[in-house]
């Protein structure tokens, strides 16, 4: 008997306890208060908030750390941050000078000033260790003599040599160099391993708890939130608390939104969106309809060559040029992307200010442009009807187009034209075998290897569908799918003949030159070596003077000046009628949203700012929101 | 005396002597990899962020200086075994400059609680009901129990995780979608019970499989033993038949399965990588998976010592035990 009353309160008291706890989020906040979003990965060191120190920035930096401006990628307008005006450079690009703003407060209360901003850079800039700012440190090393204070608001920063574009080291894409509290960090002994567990923040949003096992973060928004460069842009509170929590894959985070306990989440892919659309009836992306997805990333995706692989086979620019003619991009935009990313024939994302600055002008020379098939035979490759192929397929498939083809489906692209790609490598030496695969000029079977990370989603379908449209082109593909660290670790050594990395040749605000420097001839790398070891980007082995000529002559330019715009143009007509990579569509993000417990997140009809929340400048979206009832 | 001679000395030297090897071999297996981790983190620093290519060259001497990999491969094995000796396993390299007993101190009593607490469960349910059910092998309840779990036991682990998932967090939303508890740790009801209300259903999941896996096995070990003399014997004898099963008949079906019980403990040190990342649960085996794909060498390091040292001392104790349960051993 006493077995059986001992084996029954056993049973009830593990019922209890499972009982007893309600389904739902971690944390004890009233749910109409808390905004949850998710946390893109999971943290492995929890509750260290020294954002220096570390690399684990993602959201954090969003929502507690401030820099001097942000570059907002969808409207490619620079918003204030600390500072209170553009930077402003003496005539020769040798010194820069700050003003900030005087209405800022820590959240302790203590007032930003000039110190604070001089403190940081030296700070960084004498400090060993601080990994996260190694970027910072190794620049500001290259280009800074010295920083000095003027008054509370104005800072002097002194150049070793001319450099209009100093002022991007505090101007976000990702980030930007965040400001230190030189009250709080002064007295800490070693900032290289001290994790901040307390933070003394800028931004508008302060840590109150974590998950010691790195799933979740919680955030209150600090009760002075007018005195943050978030709360002052956008004049709106925000949710009093913000979660970042990782759920894992698209599956979980689809349960999680429909539970009603995600409001935000990146990235799904296309199936796992449909399914949230399914599940949650208030979710929803950029679109509210088709095409949904955010589209204006500001990257692209491409099939890039090792010009130095297969005994040199993709140097030669007919090649290239007879590979992009062999696939065909309505198809691939459709069949294999679901229709929701733009088509770009050039490393320039569509999104609205660049299709102004560089896609729009260019159009008339992309439509003119001719290569030459082989025998004195001029062809042009251009399509410009590509848009309204696609937006026909979106119709044909009950779809509304929410706008002109062009603005929502990208810009015109190559022709699908197996029979003048068949032309231009028979003009090279290929020739058929007996079973109709390509054969090279040496006579063995062409075999391509491609490789491409599978969980980087948009990459992968491309690489896909370009190894099913050269296999039916007659050309044998090996597909290869490793891990993303091998095939970053693959990239860099040149272990590959095409591969998917993602790029842009311009940044938000025009300029080309910080993201197209690295292919400069002089920090070529040959095959066989990391194609990083001087600090290059060039992965495709590129060795061409030419592009050095382009590159040097944007350096010498004010980055914002229409000069640096058509160096800029040129250099891209000069890339694009080289075939260097075969670019094929922007960036797209299913950045999903639940509009069941808050409105006001950035979407196509309320463009004002990117909607993309990791980022540093993610800060605005979060701030714009409002509670739905 | 001749115990310790010819039974416990020469398996303290095979203990020491796999430990060496797998100490030596856990240096030199990250290191064949193809990543390499200084690629890795400048991968990460400059994937967003536009470096100049100085600064880039700056960082990654700068990188590989912090890291600790300057210096030839003998070089950094001696001063590995220096750190090994000295229980410094060193920095993480992906989250710079934690330390790797930091990492592995806030993952393994997640797997050490999820894991002992399932084998042993799974263990006891799986030897009590395999036994009952080779003992009486014609009733109803044997047979129906038979049945299901021959049925269950053969589904892949992570379709049954997987099922359960959907059936209870999405189907039957009762229980969480990620995390091993609620709220800050202390040692409050809220707490505690939330370790359990998280524990359940990654727990369930390992002890479905566990309990079939047991079942079957003693199951067939009861049914060979049912038919042995010393049982016959006994019901000839007309003994109880709770004494017949207790006392004879599952003391003789426990040695092998007390090894395996030993061995499985030892194992948890390896972490329960799709329990982990189906139910998104905290532990071990997900944070050596994130320390292969970046290469983060010390990490890797650490938790193999770990495993290694958990199997061998498992194996070790198994074998010492062995004299104790079973007097054959004693005795020879």
């Amino acid at each position: 008997m006493h077995k059986k009353l001992l084996a029954f309160l056993a049973v009830s008291i593990l019922t209890a306890l499972v009982w007893a706890q309600p389904s739902g989020l971690p944390v004890d906040v009233p749910r109409e208060e808390l905004f949850v979003a998710d946390q893109i990965y999971r943290y492995s060191n929890p509750g260290d908030y020294n954002l220096w120190m570390g690399g684990q920035t993602p959201h954090r930096h969003a929502l507690m750390m401030e820099t001097l401006w942000y570059r907002d990628q969808e409207t490619g307008e620079r918003l204030m941050g600390a500072a209170v005006s553009d930077p402003e450079y003496n005539d020769d690009f040798t010194t820069m000078t700050v003003h900030l703003r005087d209405n800022l407060l820590w959240s302790d209360g203590v007032p930003f000033s000039a110190d604070d901003l001089v403190y940081t850079v030296q700070k960084i800039n004498d400090t060993d260790g601080l990994t996260g700012s190694g970027g910072w440190k190794a620049q500001l090393n290259q280009y800074m003599d010295s920083v000095e204070k003027i008054d509370d608001t104005t800072v002097v920063f002194n150049l070793k040599e001319s450099n209009p574009r100093f002022h991007s080291l505090f101007e976000t894409r990702w980030n930007g160099v965040y400001m230190m509290p030189k009250h709080v960090i002064e007295n800490i002994d070693d900032l290289a391993t001290n994790i901040l567990e307390n933070p003394v923040v800028l931004g508008a949003y302060k840590p109150i708890q974590f998950d010691p096992t790195g799933y979740w973060e919680l955030y209150e928004r600090r009760d002075d939130w007018e005195n943050t460069p978030a709360g002052i842009i956008t004049g709106n509170p925000g949710p009093k608390y913000v979660m970042t929590i990782f759920y894992g894959d698209s599956a979980k985070k689809a349960i999680a939104m429909s539970r009603g306990e995600l409001d935000v989440y990146f990235d799904a892919d296309y199936e796992a969106f449909q399914t949230t659309l399914d599940t949650t009836p208030t979710a929803r992306s950029w679109y509210t309809e088709f095409p949904w997805a955010y589209p204006n990333e500001v990257s692209t995706r491409q099939l890039v060559f090792n010009q130095e692989s297969a005994d040199g086979l993709y140097a030669n620019k007919d090649v290239r040029w007879a590979l992009a003619l062999a696939i065909n991009i309505v198809e691939l935009q459709t069949d294999y992307i679901g229709g929701v990313a733009k088509v770009t024939p050039m490393p320039v994302p569509p999104t609205a200010s660049l299709t102004k600055l560089y896609l729009d002008p260019m159009e008339d020379w992309l439509q003119g442009l001719q290569i030459d098939l082989g025998n004195g035979e001029m062809y042009t490759p251009y399509d410009p009807t590509i848009p309204e192929q696609i937006a026909s397929w979106a119709e044909g498939q009950g779809y509304t187009v929410p706008g002109e083809p062009r603005d929502v489906f990208g810009t015109g692209w190559w022709k699908y034209d197996p029979e003048a790609a068949e032309k231009l490598l028979v003009n090279n030496g290929f020739s058929r075998g007996g079973d109709g695969k390509w054969l090279k000029p040496d006579g063995t079977a062409w075999k391509i290897q491609i490789i491409s990370p599978p969980d980087e989603n948009d990459a992968f379908r491309m690489a896909n569908a370009a190894a099913d449209m050269w296999s039916e082109f007659g050309i044998d593909v090996d597909l290869q799918g490793p891990e993303r660290s091998v095939v970053d670790q693959n990239r860099w050594v040149g272990q590959f003949e095409v591969s998917t990395p993602w790029y842009s040749f311009v940044q938000a605000s025009g300029d080309s030159w910080p993201e197209s420097r690295g292919w400069h001839p002089q920090y070529y790398i040959p095959n066989g070596e990391d194609f990083r070891s001087k600090g290059g980007t060039n992965e495709a082995r590129i060795n061409d003077p030419k592009i050095g000529e382009f590159i040097d002559a944007m350096a010498s330019v004010d980055p914002s000046s229409p000069e640096n715009i058509q160096i800029t143009q040129d250099f891209l007509k000069y890339f694009t009628e080289e075939m260097y990579f075969i670019t094929t569509i922007s960036f797209k993000k299913f950045v999903t949203w639940d509009e069941r417990y808050w409105t006001g997140f950035p979407t196509s009809e309320n463009p004002d700012y990117m909607p993309l929340y990791w980022f540093h400048g993610g800060k605005f979206a979060f701030q714009s929101l409002k509670p739905a009832q | 005396m001749k115990l310790l001679r010819t039974f416990i000395l020469p398996r303290i030297v095979q203990y020491l002597i796999v430990i060496f090897v797998g100490i030596t071999l856990t240096f030199l297996i990250p290191r064949l990899s193809p990543i390499n981790p200084v690629d890795n983190a400048l991968g990460r620093l400059t994937a967003f962020q536009t470096m100049s290519p100085e600064a880039t060259v700056a960082l990654r001497e700068s990188l590989m200086d912090l890291y600790g990999l300057n210096g030839n491969l003998l070089q950094q094995y001696f001063s590995f075994w220096k750190r090994v000796v000295a229980f410094d396993l060193g920095p993480s390299f992906t989250v710079f400059p934690t330390p790797v007993t930091k990492l592995i101190g806030s993952s393994i009593g997640w797997t050490i609680g999820l894991l002992s607490l399932s084998i042993v469960i799974a263990w006891i349910l799986g030897l009590i009901l395999g036994t009952l059910a080779g003992f009486f092998p014609n009733s109803w309840w044997a047979r129906t129990m038979e049945n299901s779990l021959i049925v269950v036991y053969p589904i892949p682990y992570y379709i049954v995780a997987f099922v359960l998932l959907m059936l209870l967090t999405y189907y039957l939303p009762i229980f969480p979608l990620v995390g091993g508890s609620k709220g800050a740790p202390g040692f409050t009801w809220s707490y505690l019970s939330s370790l359990v209300y998280y524990g359940f259903l990654p727990a369930l999941s390992l002890i479905i499989g566990g309990v079939a896996f047991r079942f079957i096995i003693s199951k067939a070990l009861t049914s060979t033993e049912r038919s042995s003399d010393y049982v016959r014997f006994a019901e000839m004898a007309a003994l109880p038949k709770h004494k017949i099963l207790f006392s004879y008949l599952i003391r003789n079906t426990l040695l092998p399965q007390v090894t395996d019980l030993g061995l499985s403990l030892g194992l948890i040190f390896e972490g329960a990588l799709i329990t982990e990342a189906v139910y998104g649960y905290p532990g071990i085996g997900s944070l050596l998976l994130s320390a292969i794909n970046s290469a983060d060498y010390n990490v890797i390091m650490g938790i193999t010592l770990l495993s290694i040292f958990g199997i061998a001392t498992a194996s070790l104790l198994v074998d010492l035990s062995y004299p104790l349960i079973d007097p054959r051993v004693r005795y020879s």
